[in-house]
């Protein structure tokens, strides 16, 4: 049974990731180059497409239909020091790659009162990828995420101060891992290596309203329910040695992504100045553990996990001037995972990130956002792990995203 | 356009800010190193555990992985000038037995397993010419007595001795004529001695039969605190490091049969022994459903005589005649007049004669280690850790399991390479408290596993043939 539970640890970090819009793993806040500039504190706002993450009932105070398009390039970077059980001053680096997801949101109104729209998150490829021989290859070599989430969504302005609004979150996903596979008793010329392709689905929702009591401010409240996602693969080893009995063949897991909700401020003191502050709360603790299924000899693999609920705080502002707008913006994330139970596999940290962009309104209807986010995670020392990774060390990470929007008003 | 200067300004921000974020993350490393120590002559002193024994065996693809050799590997990462760590080297497949033939066992077929030696030529020592003593002065089946014996080493491959081996390793009286005065000639400064395992294992794998009881704890005493003091008065100012006896129970070669016999005894049977002393009928009755009664290796071939009237283990050990009340035509095992027999068998009291002995000679090695300013490696809680709660390192789990758990080769005594491992990493640990350094660790899977022929790990009966314990009998045996 070793084998088979050292085997599976590794899938936990991507259905983690399946959902763009949580704390912790590579949550990253690309949904519209114009939030994301401002550290997306955006739900008191969400005056554009991104409402369809930050807040639906942003839509209800939109005047007019819009199509807004984007990508962001994501590049994290980052080392690790130790194992402490072997060297605590051996340095190994991820192997660098720019991930490129994609944001896309249609909205319109409809009838008087109602504003509807669809969008489509694609967070192509975000991942984490260690050398290939590397000391913690037996927890993670390669983990490799592509997910969408689908969100039609509609909203209705209730008056001149209130709207409401709700979605269903479409969440489809898969995700790609790869590690070694230890067998510590006889000699194998080479360790078998696993690699495990699943595919996921699931469904959610989100409601929200924003409500503005005077003309200078606006208050959202928004909330994404949690999302259980069913998620079926194939696990292949290679070399597959056959005396060895490794379960290649289905896998199945089954886990539920976390709640969270947001609830921002928005103020107003000039006509051509927007600042806003929210703070975000992830209910990370129903993540308690990871369970993978082999179909091939009926057992299952499980991964403890053991999340707290955590937070964000996001501070951001926008200052317009003639067709340009500069924006600027704040974010702090904390990290979800306890100290004890860190992996290389998703070497989180509490995490500052410092948000830089501008908009320019080339024409009436069309205009560019460009966003610059960099998130410095904390050095993060992992000690007493558990012994399921028994991999203690210091982790240093930093991301750097670079994301562009098309919009249309029409 | 009165825009363009601040459009210009904010592009050239953003695309600086997204260049410079290309800072290195991390802080720098250190390295391995030696703190204030200097470190340019290590010699290890021991028994077959020092020696990279395994498997019954004496040779070179094992001797490469002994656990000292592995520890001059981590001290020269950290700096030390140790261009060679001498080692009385046997060519694969190693030394040979009573029958001339290789002793090492392999895996010699998969459905069982069958382990065993293979009836191969042996080899031979390939490193006899060095000028000079071995820097790896441990000698499989040395006592703590053997460190002073100030006899012949060379009479010692015969009568009651039948080892071999000593010769092997001290090979030259002019070199000095025990451990303590080849080690002192090399003026080490540092020394690992872990002495004293084979003044109880004798006892104990021979399932208390002979000798028939350990080397008394006041003699141990005694001899081990002489041993240390004539080792810190020929060098004064080494660093000593000791490790102390691990207990019978974190031993395959104790826990592997008893949990395997157990589910194949007929309902309402139990098992039938002879206790400490019996040489007929037994009294010893063991349901086997716990560690009070332990099961020596050395039965498996005679598992699968259970329950069948044989006279095989007689006959085996060559009696004239069948002692008084044995009856062979009675089940083996399952009747006390065809008892499963003593010499396989460590009975309460033996197992407790284990523990008490194991736990004096631990506290007598602690005394004289600290009365002698020496650093001590607790091998024995260490592995009792193991045994509870298995060994986990970067996501790889051992267990002190015979074959599958990485840890002990095939003769269930003595550690594979990747236990060597487990045990350099333990006393680079203590080396580092005690003295300072900051060495680091053997990265236990990039050391080799037991060879097989790609394969289930055992999870079968195994089988090993009884002449293939001569060896380990040699070593252990009556002096």
């Amino acid at each position: 049974m070793t084998r088979v539970r050292q085997v599976a640890g590794a899938f936990s970090v991507a259905l983690l990731l399946a959902s763009q819009a949580f704390a912790g793993g590579f949550q990253l806040n690309e949904h519209g180059a114009r939030a994301m500039a401002q550290g997306g504190a955006f739900a008191a706002r969400a005056t554009d497409g991104s409402a369809l993450y930050f807040n639906p009932a942003g839509l209800g105070f939109q005047t007019t239909g819009s199509v807004y398009i984007g990508m962001t390039a994501i590049t994290p970077a980052g080392s690790f020091l130790g194992p402490r059980q072997k060297n605590p001053s051996e340095k190994t680096t991820f192997i660098s790659h720019t991930f490129t997801p994609i944001n896309v949101a249609v909205t319109s109104p409809f009838m008087d009162d109602f504003h509807v729209g669809i969008g489509v998150n694609n967070p192509f490829g975000l991942g984490t990828e260690w050398p290939d021989n590397w000391v913690g290859k037996f927890l993670t070599t390669r983990v490799d995420l592509k997910t969408f989430f689908i969100t039609p969504t509609v909203a209705y302005r209730v008056n001149d101060q209130l709207s409401v609004g709700a979605g269903l979150n479409y969440v489809i996903g898969s995700v790609l891992l790869e590690r070694a596979v230890s067998v510590v008793s006889v000699a194998l010329p080479e360790p078998p290596r696993v690699s495990m392709t699943l595919n996921a689905t699931g469904v959610g929702f989100n409601v929200g309203l924003l409500y503005k009591p005077v003309e200078e401010i606006a208050v959202g409240v928004s909330y994404r329910s949690a999302v259980t996602i069913d998620a079926e693969g194939v696990a292949s080893f290679r070399p597959n040695y056959a005396a060895l009995s490794l379960p290649a063949g289905p896998v199945a897991a089954s886990i539920t992504l976390p709640s969270t909700g947001f609830v921002g401020v928005a103020y107003f003191p000039l006509k051509n100045l927007e600042l806003e502050a929210d703070l975000q709360y992830i209910g990370w603790s129903s993540y308690d553990e990871l369970a993978v299924e082999f179909k091939a000899n009926n057992t299952t693999s499980v991964s403890p996990k053991k999340y707290d609920n955590t937070f964000m705080i996001r501070i951001g502002g926008e200052y317009t001037l003639d067709m340009l707008h500069f924006r600027a913006g704040y974010l702090y994330d904390r990290s979800p995972v306890k100290t004890e139970y860190m992996e290389p596999l998703l070497p989180d940290a509490n995490r500052n990130g410092y948000n830089l962009g501008f908009g320019y309104d080339v024409t009436d209807h069309f205009s560019i956002d460009v966003a610059y986010l960099f998130l410095k995670f904390d050095q993060r020392e992992a000690v007493n792990t558990i012994p399921e990774n028994s991999f203690d060390g210091t982790y240093s990470t930093y991301v750097d995203l670079i994301g562009v929007n098309f919009g249309y008003r029409f | 356009m009165k825009a363009l200067k601040p459009t210009l300004v904010a592009v050239v921000v953003l695309a600086a800010a997204y260049y410079a974020g290309c800072v290195d993350a991390g802080p720098a490393a250190l390295g391995p190193g030696l703190g204030n120590a200097t470190v340019t002559k290590y010699v290890a002193i021991g028994n077959s555990l020092t020696a990279g024994y395994q498997s019954n065996g004496l040779y070179k693809s094992a001797q490469d992985y002994s656990f000292p050799n592995l520890i001059a590997g981590q001290l020269r990462l950290a700096g030390a000038n140790l261009p060679t760590f001498e080692q009385p080297y046997y060519s694969d497949p190693g030394t040979p037995g009573a029958d001339g033939k290789a002793s090492r066992y392999e895996i010699i077929s998969l459905a069982g397993p069958v382990i065993g030696p293979k009836g191969l030529a042996p080899g031979v020592p390939t490193n006899l010419a060095l000028a000079r003593p071995y820097d790896n002065l441990g000698i499989p089946g040395s006592v703590v007595f053997d460190l002073l014996d100030t006899t012949s080493f060379l009479a010692k491959a015969g009568p009651p001795r039948n080892n071999p081996l000593f010769s092997l390793v001290l090979r030259n009286p002019a070199f000095g004529n025990n451990m303590l005065s080849q080690a002192a000639a090399l003026r080490p400064d540092l020394v690992t001695f872990w002495l004293g395992n084979n003044d109880v294992l004798g006892y104990a794998t021979s399932g208390g039969a002979s000798p028939a009881t350990p080397t008394p704890p006041a003699t141990f005493t005694a001899l081990y605190g002489q041993a240390l003091d004539a080792l810190r008065a020929a060098l004064p100012n080494a660093k000593i490091v000791v490790a102390n006896i691990p207990d019978v129970t974190v031993i395959p070669f104790f826990t592997t049969l008893g949990p395997k016999i157990r589910p194949s005894l007929p309902a309402g049977v139990t098992l039938r022994y002879q206790k400490h002393g019996e040489t007929g009928v037994a009294t010893g009755i063991a349901p086997l459903t716990d560690n009070s009664v332990l099961i020596c290796l050395t039965g498996s071939a005679y598992t699968t005589y259970l329950g069948r009237p044989s006279g095989k283990w007689y006959r085996d050990k060559g009696y004239p005649a069948l002692p008084p009340g044995i009856d062979t035509t009675q089940p083996f095992g399952f009747h006390p007049q065809n008892p499963w027999p003593d010499a396989l068998t460590l009975d309460a009291d033996e197992v407790n004669t284990c523990a008490t002995t194991i736990a004096a000679f631990n506290a007598s090695i602690a005394a004289a280690a600290a009365a002698r300013n020496a650093a001590v490696v607790d091998i024995n809680g260490f592995l009792n850790g193991v045994k509870a709660g298995g060994y986990s390192w970067a996501g790889q789990k051992y267990t002190v399991d015979y074959v599958s758990g990485g840890l002990f080769s095939l003769d269930g005594v003595h550690p594979s390479s990747r236990g060597a491992g487990i045990i350099a990493n333990q006393f680079i640990k203590t080396m580092n408290a005690s003295f300072g350094m900051t060495l680091s660790y053997v990265d236990l899977m990039s050391l080799p596993g037991i060879p097989a022929p790609v394969a289930k790990a055992a999870g079968g009966l195994p089988v090993i043939p009884p002449e293939a314990f001569a060896e380990l009998e040699m070593l252990w045996g009556a002096r």
